[in-house]
């Protein structure tokens, strides 16, 4: 607030709706790849699909025995890939709210889940100290790769082009270059809740359980910022950057939604969004919009 | 085409169209295999295999003659070799009608044929006929040495009979018995009631009696009866004759005479007893049925002798049925006698003799302890009471002098008995004057004394231990008080680590002796005036004295987990860590100073060196408040750490994302070598920590370039390296290693005289301590019973007179605690051994290890000598982040915490230990 540059009066702060639906906590929000609509999972074992303009509930898609933790959908918006606390990563097809397939193998809890860019693969994360990648394309159920480097369970995983990025509580994010075929390992030496990339790819925001953002060069492996002043100690909860890469966005404990400047690191905005934990967050790709999603059971869409 | 048909005329089979062909092989085949299943074989129909049923012309049978109107089979027709006539003239088949015969009409023929059925071959004859017959076919097909029918005796029936099988079924086992005890009730019954006649009326009680002896005779006598049956025993043909010949057929008495006489006679009792009932009594005449015997006391009837005998005398040797009910029909009386056991015709006794004498186990008087207590051997209550005699001045005939020492040696030795030998030899002697009290008598006893002690000491090491305080106190070198008495006067706690140190060296009484033979060499050791000093290196702060103290104990007492010092809980993590880092360092000192001395450094300087050691680290108290402020700093410059891994994306992951492979074509990457040995040793930091240190000192020649390179990379950063390099390969090459260990001696006692001896005696205390602690807190981590901390001991090592040395037997390591400890000294002096092996083992491995390892292993390198000036300021981090794994599990969502609570707990240990052993890989 006090830092009053342009963007932050351009920030999304003020609420344009608010989806009710979800029983319980909503564990994740996501914007689909245009940010047209939205899809949240919570403890209820639902997903729902929602057009968070118009606040419109639109689908439901009930497969998952436990709660659900993340999900994302393809860039086609053809199918949705989901994860949870019953071990699978469901394989969902959009239209007909079937799901297509159960990709079993993980030996505990999943954590998140990506498609990669040509939704071919899934790449999952799970509280078993492994990265999986299931293959969309086979009818094989079996994980493609797994990746068991992690000393501690795989909080959050994101992919680009040619890498696999994945934070863990053992404190490091990892990344896999599938191209290079290396391991670059960057520990933080707190555990990682959460990892963002920016939208030029070329940093990657990490959530630790310290209450504190990191911001690092993904090249050098470098620590550029930090961003404190939220409370992050126990829950899992999603970090994300601006569409324009000029402010950091992450939740708070207390129900608190933080802006940081990306560069000077000091909060720009803090304001109460939610009445509990905000568990995620998801910034619209191209407008000033956002969704948050709380432990209270809603969904908000913020706009500027 | 359907039109013009009529008009053309076609010549030649048009080609099918595929799918037609397609189709109709399908078909066929699904009709074929439903043909297989449903029909019968003359309504099956012959296709080919497009399916077309093939017509073969009215003459040649129409359709399915042959195969395909052709000969031989599917297969075609198969060459053969030809076969000559004129050799193969025997050969005639024989035919009978089944030959002519189809199926059909044979199944017709089966209700007219006669045949033998299974269903009621009771004893199996059938099956043994049927069994016969096909042995008697294989013999006619097959050419055997042996002409003509096998012998029935080789041919045994393949099935059981049917009778068997039933009495199988209904419970009945071979060599059980097939009367059942309800009919032997029904026997025992029909005996009463006879029983009842017989004894007509008056006496109802007695009938009764009878009665109910009767009833309860099967179930007593029911083990008899179960061993009734004949039996089949397959003889082994023992003799020579051929088979089937019976030497004794018509004199079976002979028979027995000769079974009785063979040598490798093996029959059991039962066995025996027929030969012999059958000499009692009159021979059997051939026809007695066999396998069914009489009873003991029968005679043969007629009734007994067996119609249908087949003449055969019964090879097989058949135990002979007792029957007790026939005996319980002669004996009336014998039914209530067995009860007892009795032997039968015997009764037993109303009042006996004998009688069962109990005796009562001694009183245990009430002042008794279960406790032994082993009363000191009159040789050591001699000693402890036994007033050493003075010292008296060797003789000044030098031969005499010599004399007397080798004499009282050999008495100590071989006991007084000797003494008095030579004493009546020598008599008339006068050099063994001392022997008598003449010259020298004094010194002689004197000698005597010592060199008892001396043998004592190395016999009774146990023993010894005990005296150790009393010799010392008796002793007349009182001014010689030893560090240990000092200690204790001044109630301090002795240091483990100097204790350990000097105790296999030499036993502690053979220190008094050694003081003795060395009081004019030895003015003042120093080290009875250092470890108080040395060990007291923050004596300015008490309650950090105090910490260290428990921090030495600690260190001794093995395991990952620390208790933490009370006071210490105050203290903040970033400082504890430093105070850990400076005690480790300190104890470092300590021990190095101890090292010194043992290879008899200059008193001076070790205690320059001490004095030097103590500074530089109590100069780090002073910091203690620094660190707080500066931690963040450090965990700045610390994170985030970047490492480089090889990762192995699995190819179809590349062409998922579209990439190349870029393992394309490569073997298979090696498994990350994660060593056996780092899952098995979990060691505390510090051992560790001391043994770097040790290599730091040793400047290695012979070790791989790249642990050399670190070594002096370390010692260039000019400090004590407390960094954790888990890396056991250099564990052991510090303990074991030969080498360094020289290099280290080397260094430590180049101004030595006569250095080799010290070096190896050095050496081997050092790797059996080294090797000791190690497996110590091994130990005291798996568990095990670890010997206790023995008592502090004098560093009277370093008083090693050169005249012991000289004695190689004088070094072995008599160990003064109590003897359970010596087998496991034993045991650790073998676990050296194993891992010397291990050593070597790896150290070959590591250097002709491959490329890749290579590069990890510059890679460790390179981490370590980055950080290898602000080392301390990783150590303490890496310690704060060590603490921090508390919180890791908070990282899980709070709401299922509940539900997973259990097993988090444990994949926490799990996960600790693993990132352990990453830790140490790295």
């Amino acid at each position: 607030m006090e830092a009053g540059t342009m963007s932050a009066e351009e920030l999304p702060k003020t609420e344009a709706n608010v989806l009710k639906g979800h029983e319980g906590a909503v564990l994740t929000a996501r914007f689909n790849g245009e940010g047209n609509y939205c899809l949240s999972g919570g403890k209820d074992r639902t997903i729902r699909l929602w057009n968070p303009h118009r606040g419109i509930h639109i689908k439901t898609y009930k497969s998952h025995g436990r709660e659900v933790r993340d999900v994302h959908v393809t860039s086609d918006n053809s199918k949705i890939c989901s994860c949870g606390g019953d071990r699978q990563v469901f394989y969902w097809d959009v239209s007909t709210g079937r799901v297509i397939r159960k990709f079993r193998g993980h030996d505990s809890e999943v954590n998140a889940v990506k498609f990669n860019e040509y939704s071919s693969v899934v790449v999952s994360a799970g509280y078993d100290r492994s990265l999986r990648a299931w293959d969309c394309r086979s009818h094989s159920t079996e994980p493609i790769q797994i990746i068991d480097t992690f000393l501690d369970s795989v909080m959050s995983v994101c992919l680009t082009k040619t890498e696999i990025i994945a934070g863990s509580v053992d404190g490091t994010v990892r990344t896999f270059d599938i191209r290079m075929g290396r391991e670059l390992s960057d520990d933080l030496g707190q555990p990682v809740n959460c990892i963002s990339l920016s939208n030029d790819g070329n940093c990657v925001l990490a959530s630790c359980l310290d209450s504190t953002l990191r911001l690092l060069d993904r090249t050098t492996g470098e620590l550029l910022q930090e961003y404190k002043g939220h409370t992050c100690k126990s829950f899992k909860m999603d970090c994300c950057l601006t569409n324009n890469d000029a402010h950091v966005v992450g939740g708070s404990e207390d129900g608190h939604l933080f802006f940081w400047d990306l560069v000077d690191a000091c909060v720009v905005s803090s304001f109460r969004a939610h009445s509990s934990v905000v568990t995620s967050v998801s910034y619209h790709p191209k407008d000033n919009c956002m969704i948050t999603a709380s432990v209270d059971g809603s969904v908000r869409v913020w706009k500027a | 085409m359907e039109i013009d048909e009529d008009d053309f005329v076609f010549f030649g089979t048009p080609i099918e169209r595929e799918e037609d062909t397609i189709s109709r092989k399908k078909k066929s085949i699904a009709e074929a295999s439903g043909q297989l299943r449903t029909l019968a074989p003359w309504k099956q129909e012959v296709r080919d295999e497009e399916g077309r049923r093939r017509f073969h012309g009215a003459f040649s049978g129409g359709f399915s003659a042959g195969y395909f109107n052709t000969v031989g089979s599917k297969e075609g027709w198969t060459p053969q070799t030809f076969t000559s006539s004129r050799k193969k003239r025997a050969e005639i088949k024989q035919q009978d009608l089944s030959n002519f015969l189809d199926d059909d009409e044979k199944a017709e023929l089966e209700g007219n044929s006669l045949g033998t059925s299974m269903q009621f071959d009771t004893f199996g004859f059938t099956a043994a006929e049927i069994a016969r017959k096909q042995s008697e076919k294989e013999q006619n097909e097959r050419p055997s040495a042996i002409p003509g029918p096998a012998p029935d005796e080789l041919v045994v029936p393949a099935t059981d009979p049917i009778g068997v099988r039933l009495m199988q079924k209904m419970g009945w086992r071979r060599g059980r018995s097939v009367k059942s005890s309800k009919s032997t009730h029904y026997d025992a019954r029909r005996e009463a009631r006879k029983a009842f006649l017989a004894f007509a009326g008056p006496e109802d009680a007695e009938v009764e009696d009878a009665m109910e002896t009767a009833a309860e005779l099967p179930t007593d006598d029911i083990i008899q009866f179960q061993k009734s049956t004949p039996v089949y025993v397959l003889n082994p043909k023992q003799d020579m004759h051929g088979l089937g010949y019976d030497p004794f057929k018509g004199a079976p008495e002979f028979r027995d005479n000769k079974r009785s006489h063979l040598p490798g006679n093996r029959e059991s009792g039962h066995k025996r007893s027929l030969p012999k009932k059958d000499g009692l009594f009159s021979f059997k005449p051939r026809n007695v049925a066999p396998g069914f015997g009489i009873g003991a006391l029968e005679e043969l009837d007629a009734e007994d002798e067996d119609v249908y005998a087949s003449g055969y005398d019964f090879e097989a040797f058949v135990e002979e049925a007792e029957e007790p009910s026939r005996l319980a029909i002669e004996d009336k009386k014998k039914s209530s006698s067995k009860e007892h056991g009795v032997l039968p015709g015997f009764k037993a006794a109303s009042n006996t003799d004998y009688q069962l004498e109990r005796f009562h186990p001694p009183v245990v008087p009430k002042d008794f302890v279960p406790h032994h207590k082993f009363p000191a051997t009159l040789e050591v209550n001699q000693k402890l009471t036994e007033v050493p005699p003075s010292e008296v001045p060797p003789p000044v005939d030098n031969n005499l002098k010599v004399l007397i020492e080798g004499v009282a040696t050999l008495v100590a030795r071989c006991g007084p008995l000797f003494e008095e030998l030579s004493r009546e030899k020598n008599q008339s002697n006068p050099l063994f004057g001392f022997l008598s009290g003449g010259d020298g008598n004094d010194y002689y006893k004197r000698k005597l004394w010592e060199a008892r002690q001396k043998h004592g000491d190395k016999t009774k090491p146990l023993l010894n231990e005990k005296i150790a305080p009393n010799a010392q106190k008796m002793t007349p070198n009182a001014q010689k008080m030893t560090a240990e008495t000092r200690g204790n006067i001044l109630g301090e706690k002795p240091l483990n680590r100097t204790a350990k140190d000097l105790k296999p060296v030499v036993p502690a009484t053979d220190n008094v002796n050694l003081q003795f033979h060395l009081s004019d060499t030895f003015t003042e050791p120093a080290s009875f005036v250092e470890p108080t000093e040395i060990a007291k290196p923050f004596q300015h702060d008490p309650a950090k004295q105090e910490r260290f103290e428990q921090y030495l104990k600690e260190k001794y007492r093995g395991g990952l987990r620390t208790i933490d010092a009370g006071g210490s809980s105050k203290m903040s993590e970033a400082a504890r860590a430093r105070e850990r880092l400076e005690f480790e360092a300190a104890a470092e000192a300590i021990t190095q100073g101890k090292w010194g001395k043992e290879s008899q450094l200059s008193s001076q300087q070790i205690l320059g060196a001490s004095a030097g050691l103590g500074l530089q680290f109590t100069s780090g108290g002073s910091e203690i408040n620094g660190v707080s402020q500066t931690e963040e700093v450090i965990k700045k410059s610390m994170f985030p750490k970047r490492e480089e891994f090889q990762w192995r994306p699995a190819p179809i992951l590349c062409k998922r994302f579209d990439l190349i492979d870029p393992y394309m074509g490569k073997p298979p990457p090696p498994p990350r070598s994660r060593s056996k040995l780092d899952s098995l040793i979990f060691m505390p930091d510090y051992v560790k920590a001391a043994t770097e240190e040790k290599n730091t000192l040793s400047n290695n020649v012979s070790l791989p370039q790249v642990d050399e390179k670190r070594r002096t990379n370390v010692m260039d950063a000019e400090d004590v390296e407390v960094e954790n390099v888990e890396r056991p390969v250099d564990l052991y090459k510090a303990i074991f290693s030969d080498d360094s260990d020289d290099e280290e001696e080397n260094i430590n006692t180049n101004q030595q005289e006569d250095p080799t001896k010290k070096i190896e005696a050095a050496n081997t205390t050092l790797s059996r301590l080294m090797a000791g602690d190690f497996l110590e807190s091994l130990g005291k981590e798996l568990g095990l019973e670890v010997p206790p901390d023995q008592p502090y001991k004098p560093p009277q090592a370093t008083q090693k007179p050169p005249t012991v040395q000289d004695n190689p037997q004088n070094h072995e390591p008599i160990n003064s605690a109590a003897p359970k400890n010596i087998s496991v000294q034993s045991t650790k002096e073998f676990d050296h051994e194993i891992m010397k092996k291990e050593t070597k083992v790896r150290r070959d491995k590591s250097s002709s290890d491959d490329e890749k390892s290579r590069r990890r292993s510059k890679r460790d390198y390179d981490s370590t000598s980055d950080s290898s000036d602000g080392y301390q300021d990783r150590h303490s981090s890496s310690r704060h982040k060590g603490r921090k794994k508390e919180h890791r599990k908070h990282s899980k969502h709070r709401h299922h915490e509940s539900s997973s609570r259990s097993r988090h707990s444990a994949d926490k240990e799990y996960i600790d230990s693993k990132r352990e052993k990453r830790k140490r890989r790295d």
